[in-house]
């Protein structure tokens, strides 16, 4: 006998130590898998959870995931809004922030708010499209003097922080008599995703042959038309990045609605949402349910364009 | 999917290849344009004419709104009221001052005041004798919150002061027939209160580095009988009979000495401390009058009713003094220049921070509906505002305590780079890592360097 273990032992040993290994290696990528998933979902589960709660149950401890008293009296209060009617002493709201069941009396502008911001972003988009597809075809397949100079001016502008533009555009928003309208908005969020906009085409466009823009040349296409027909069909992934990035910072820009806006016939939502925190009190359950509906939109965006999300995203990042 | 994939390309791809020419597609861009600026036809600011300019922040919104038609239909004067987040406010109205958009009338913390005054952008109301007038009816403190260089700017919107509160509950058992009355007797209970088990840390104080601890160390200062700054607005904080200095070490011994302060003040917040003491785990607290409403809630606090109200507690050479602060409505220097708009926004500042039909309507509609704290004193008596006081705590004592509110005597343009300073400087004579007279000596000299400076 000896003690020095047969090969066919050490061959078992080693296939039962490779499968341990892979079981290991599963149960880790499975386990970082759900906690990636917990720290993503969380804080949407959250937020959906609590804005069915009551102001009381939300800061309980331990938190309530699942609702004792589940409430649907903030949701009541957006949907509820009636027509606008002139405010009297006797027609406003008068709630005290004090108490439990406080809901900012601005919860009726809420769903003019929603609308604001759609009716911007939808525009941003469009006039974001339209401008920055033969920005960037021009600027990619037609070689003129000064064109890297034009594109360097364009990223040029985009380093620049949105704060320092405030008071510049402030003053032509006002001389053009647009304050508190979405009008400055659009204009202002223009001038902000544009240059962002043909950036991210222009990649993609320059990453097409060139053969392709001649081809339809020779078969009888002007430039519009070979961007019409041969290079947007091809550029599906990078117009969807380029509608995503300027539907989201326009349905989510702070700053310059905040400058611009000041009454319910401009303002928009993340304006009216930083509005529910007031110099006195905060109302978390109605701030969550606001928040529930405001993320609505960009989620249907996002399940419209699903299947271009990550190949949009990544359009322009490596050039070939 | 990737069958998937291709169908939708083919789609999108269909729906691209359609008959779109160049004249097509300068038609949409045009009326792509056209619509875009066609949607600012709802102007809201009226730019020029008689309509005043009303810019507050979002607080009150409907109430605030029923007091303006009131006064439209009342002088047929047309008011444009806007509004924008409390948080962002500041910001949003400097961007609007420099950028000269249309304002009249506006609502201006106290704290805001030396650098819209020395801007430029806000103007005095003192002129208009009939706002002044009002100054005989409201708090002392709120009228000089008001004033800067010897001229005052608006009339009060809402005030309030910082507030001793005791859990009265804690204070019988502890074996004590009334609450503390000066800063050593705070200590005396507390010691018995640890003793017997009570609170590991009766007294709460929140000394994080917040808006809130300028509000908080000036309450432990004017308690202690002294002042930062005299009135000519040079340093005696620094002064040992001047208070200052008395207050910190009365809250580095609670802290290291005594031990009934948690050590953990230094990183606690307005709002954490309050939660704390609503959870129970301490009898004493200074916070500001209007969260008593709140603390005697018993949907959001463990201690309701319990919670009552003490005049501040006095050092051995104070007073039961505190410290107040105030919003008010002020006038944007554009509306005075202008004699018919400043006289139509010095009605709508009478209407708001004065009477409205000979009632102060608007100020005791904002008690009433969001409890927000008033600054003139008739208020007090009226009915309907004893009976909603009356329902969590004891009016006569907030009457009382309001009368001994002072301003913060340290609100001036280099407040916030100061401030910064100061506030280092407490937390660190709190941790142990210097003296309390050291401290405030740092914080004396950094004053006299930034007044010299400005």
């Amino acid at each position: 006998m000896s003690d020095v273990p047969s090969s066919s032992t050490q061959v078992v040993d080693y296939r039962r130590r490779q499968r341990l290994a892979r079981i290991a290696q599963r149960l880790i990528i499975f386990g970082g898998s759900i906690l990636l998933a917990v720290y993503v979902i969380a804080p949407v589960t959250w937020l959906v959870s609590s804005s069915v709660q009551t102001e009381a149950e939300i800061v309980s401890v331990p938190p309530h995931w699942i609702p004792e008293e589940p409430t649907l009296r903030n949701f009541k209060a957006i949907f509820s809004a009636t027509e606008e009617e002139t405010v009297t002493y006797e027609t406003r709201s008068g709630q005290d922030p004090a108490a439990g069941g406080f809901i900012p009396s601005t919860a009726s502008s809420l769903l003019p708010a929603m609308a604001n911001s759609l009716t911007v972003a939808t525009l941003v988009v469009i006039l974001n499209l339209l401008v920055a597809v033969p920005a960037a075809y021009s600027l990619a397949k037609i070689r003129t003097w000064g064109r890297n100079a034009t594109v360097y001016f364009i990223l040029i502008t985009r380093v620049i922080p949105d704060i320092a533009l405030v008071v510049p555009f402030f003053l032509v928003i006002r001389k053009l008599g647009m304050l508190d309208t979405i009008g400055s908005l659009v204009l202002t969020y223009l001038a902000v995703t544009v240059p962002f906009s043909v950036f991210i085409l222009l990649q993609y466009f320059e990453g097409l042959p060139d053969e392709l823009d001649k081809a339809a040349r020779v078969d009888g296409c002007s430039r519009f038309q070979a961007l019409i027909r041969v290079f947007l069909p091809l550029s599906l992934p990078s117009l969807v990045a380029v509608v995503l990035f300027t539907f989201l910072t326009s349905w989510n820009e702070f700053l310059l609605a905040l400058m611009f806006t000041q009454t319910e016939a401009s303002q928009t939502l993340p304006i009216l949402l930083a509005a529910f925190t007031s110099d006195f009190t905060i109302s978390f359950s109605f701030i969550n349910a606001a928040g529930v509906l405001a993320i609505i939109p960009p989620v249907i965006v996002a399940i419209i364009f699903e299947r271009y999300i990550v190949s949009g995203l990544t359009a322009g990042a490596v050039k070939g | 999917m990737a069958a998937d994939k291709d169908n939708g390309d083919q789609e999108m791809s269909g729906l691209l290849k359609s008959n779109f020419g160049r004249r097509d597609f300068l038609r949409t861009s045009a009326a792509a344009g056209a619509v875009a600026l066609a949607a600012p036809a709802r102007i809201g600011f009226a730019q020029g004419g008689p309509t005043i300019n009303m810019q507050t922040w979002s607080a009150a919104v409907d109430t605030v709104q029923s007091h303006v038609n009131a006064f439209t239909e009342a002088t047929g004067i047309p008011v444009n009221y806007g509004n924008a987040p409390w948080a962002q406010y500041r910001e949003s109205m400097v961007t609007k001052f420099v950028g000269g958009a249309p304002l009249d009338m506006m609502w201006v913390s106290d704290a805001w005041l030396p650098e819209w005054a020395e801007a430029g952008w806000i103007s005095p109301v003192d002129e208009f004798d009939f706002l002044m007038a009002y100054n005989a009816e409201a708090e002392d403190f709120c009228t000089n919150s008001m004033t800067y260089n010897g001229r005052q700017y608006g009339l009060t919107y809402y005030t309030d002061f910082m507030a001793f509160l005791y859990d009265e509950s804690k204070i019988k058992e502890a074996g004590f027939d009334a609450p503390p009355a000066t800063w050593e007797e705070v200590v005396e209970q507390s010691l018995v209160m640890k003793e017997k088990g009570i609170s590991d840390y009766p007294m709460m104080l929140a000394m994080a580095q917040e808006s809130w601890l300028i509000e908080f160390m000036s309450a432990l200062v004017f308690s202690h009988g002294g002042r930062f700054v005299d009135d000519d607005g040079m340093a005696v904080m620094q002064e040992k009979d001047k208070g200052a200095v008395e207050a910190l070490q009365w809250v580095v011994d609670a802290v290291n000495t005594h031990g009934i302060v948690s050590p953990a003040c230094v990183e606690t917040g307005e709002l954490s401390g309050l939660k704390a003491f609503a959870s129970g785990n301490h009898a004493f607290a200074m916070v500001a009058k209007y969260r008593l409403r709140m603390l005697n809630d018993p949907e959001q606090s463990q201690i309701a009713g319990n919670v009552k109200q003490a005049m501040m507690p006095k050092g051995p050479n104070g007073d039961h003094n505190t410290v107040g602060w105030m919003r008010f409505h002020g006038m944007a220097s554009q509306a005075a220049q202008d004699k018919a708009r400043a006289e139509s926004t010095a009605k709508l500042i009478e209407w708001f921070g004065g009477k409205a039909n000979g009632a102060y309507t608007f100020q005791k509609f904002l008690f009433l509906d969001i409890g927000a704290g008033f600054g003139v004193k008739p208020l007090f008596d009226d009915p309907e505002i004893r009976a909603a006081y009356d329902a969590y705590g004891n009016v006569d004592m907030i009457q009382a305590q309001q009368a001994l509110a002072m301003k913060k005597d340290v609100v001036t343009p280099w407040f916030g780079e100061w401030n910064e300073t100061n506030g280092s400087a407490w937390q660190s004579a709190i941790l142990g890592n210097t003296d309390a007279a050291t401290a405030v000596m740092k914080s004396a000299e950094f004053w006299d360097e930034l007044k010299q400076d400005y």
